[in-house]
């Protein structure tokens, strides 16, 4: 087995997990969002406590499209208007590391 | 009295002792309780605030009115910490201990208090009670620590209390067998030698119940199990073993500056709430 199947297949793993049991690595990318209002807000950071600032927050329908994305500032979040339908958030803390969060468990 | 008969008597006044008059060895530790301090998401936590005895869950003490109560949480290590005063929250109870009934409170906080990831470190600040057997007076200034979501933020982080325990470790995340540290601070200072008792809540606190489980998990072989003596070292820092999955209380006794009230003696404690769970 190729070392890059190995870490395509974690990489899977990762992408397709709830955000947060993504494993306590030392630099993991975490993420969660809550409905306020008539918005959704989302609160992106790492387990090591670093800040998400400059990361890259997306908002993907229910057939990936791009829909809404940002760049962090230092608060680490991202309010946007909830679209018809499904969508996931994609946090994406670098190195391929991201964490997901589907509109099923935003509450 | 014959041998035989002295012996007897003394088995029979021990046995009294033991039954009706346990030997206060046990200490008072003022309680924040939750059932859980890591929260993988926000969800509605209800507290339990109780002065009590936790390894023999009694006897418990009517708490006055808490001077205040709040949570300092902070969602990151570089970001602002957020103070939110929690004291609408604090309702009146009666919490039954094992032997007795006390006044206490409880704080069914909503999940928007700790709807955001990151740490928040609860701390109470409650009335001075007197302990009539000594006639002195005893407050002491707790802290729980929660977090949410594994994003750190202030969990290591002083609230300035004048009585206060730094973690070294976070509280909310550790392993059975893990080691816990951390330092003793009056006004801000370490304070060195310090008298530690370190205490297990031995009786399942039942929230909905408001009571203490009537029988203990675990039995002391000897009354100076009931709370483990410690001592700060030379740099006021200490480290505490953790046996057993559950909640430990850390209580600093007479850390604080002040050592008077009301016109009697008042010992300024310092209480920190650890979880350990089973790694399994």
């Amino acid at each position: 087995m190729s070392r890059g199947f190995v870490e395509t297949a974690a990489l899977l793993v990762f992408a397709t997990g709830l955000a947060w049991l993504t494993p306590a690595l030392a630099h993991a990318p975490l993420l969660d969002c809550y409905v306020e209002g008539d918005s959704v807000k989302c609160e992106a950071g790492f387990s090591d406590g670093t800040s998400a600032a400059g990361k890259k927050l997306s908002v993907l329908d229910a057939s990936h499209k791009l829909i809404a994305d940002a760049v962090l500032d230092k608060t680490g979040t991202f309010t946007f208007k909830p679209p018809q339908g499904d969508y996931q958030v994609v946090f994406d803390g670098g190195d391929n590391h991201t964490a997901t969060i589907y509109s099923t468990e935003i509450k | 009295m014959s041998v035989r008969l002295r012996a007897a008597a003394a088995t029979a006044a021990a046995g009294a002792f033991a039954v009706g008059f346990p030997p206060l060895v046990s200490a008072h530790f003022q309680m924040l309780y939750v059932d859980e301090s890591a929260l993988t998401r926000a969800a509605e936590t209800p507290m339990a605030i109780v002065f009590t005895h936790p390894f023999r869950g009694g006897p418990t003490m009517d708490m006055g009115t808490p001077r205040s109560f709040y949570v300092v949480s902070q969602r990151g290590e570089d970001a602002a910490p957020v103070k939110t005063d929690l004291s609408k929250y604090l309702q009146r109870i009666e919490w039954q201990g094992v032997g007795n009934k006390a006044s206490a409170y409880q704080a069914k906080l909503p999940r928007e208090v700790v709807r955001s990831m990151g740490d928040y470190v609860f701390a109470l600040e409650p009335e001075p009670y007197l302990e009539k057997e000594e006639d002195k007076y005893i407050q002491q200034f707790t802290k729980m620590v929660m977090n949410v979501g594994g994003v750190p933020g202030n969990w290591d982080k002083p609230l300035g209390l004048p009585a206060e325990i730094q973690p070294l470790n976070k509280p909310y995340a550790n392993w059975v067998g893990g080691v816990f540290s951390g330092i003793v601070l009056s006004k801000g200072k370490p304070v060195p030698f310090a008298k530690i008792e370190l205490e297990y809540v031995n009786h399942a606190p039942d929230l909905a119940a408001k009571a203490f489980a009537a029988a203990g998990a675990i039995e002391a072989p000897h009354p100076a199990f009931d709370n483990i003596s410690v001592r700060t070292d030379a740099a006021g820092a200490f480290s505490i073993g953790l046996p057993r999955a559950g909640w430990w209380g850390i209580c600093a006794l007479g850390v604080g500056p002040l050592d008077k009230h009301a016109g009697k003696p008042l010992s300024q404690d310092a209480v920190l709430w650890v979880q350990a769970k089973d790694m399994k």
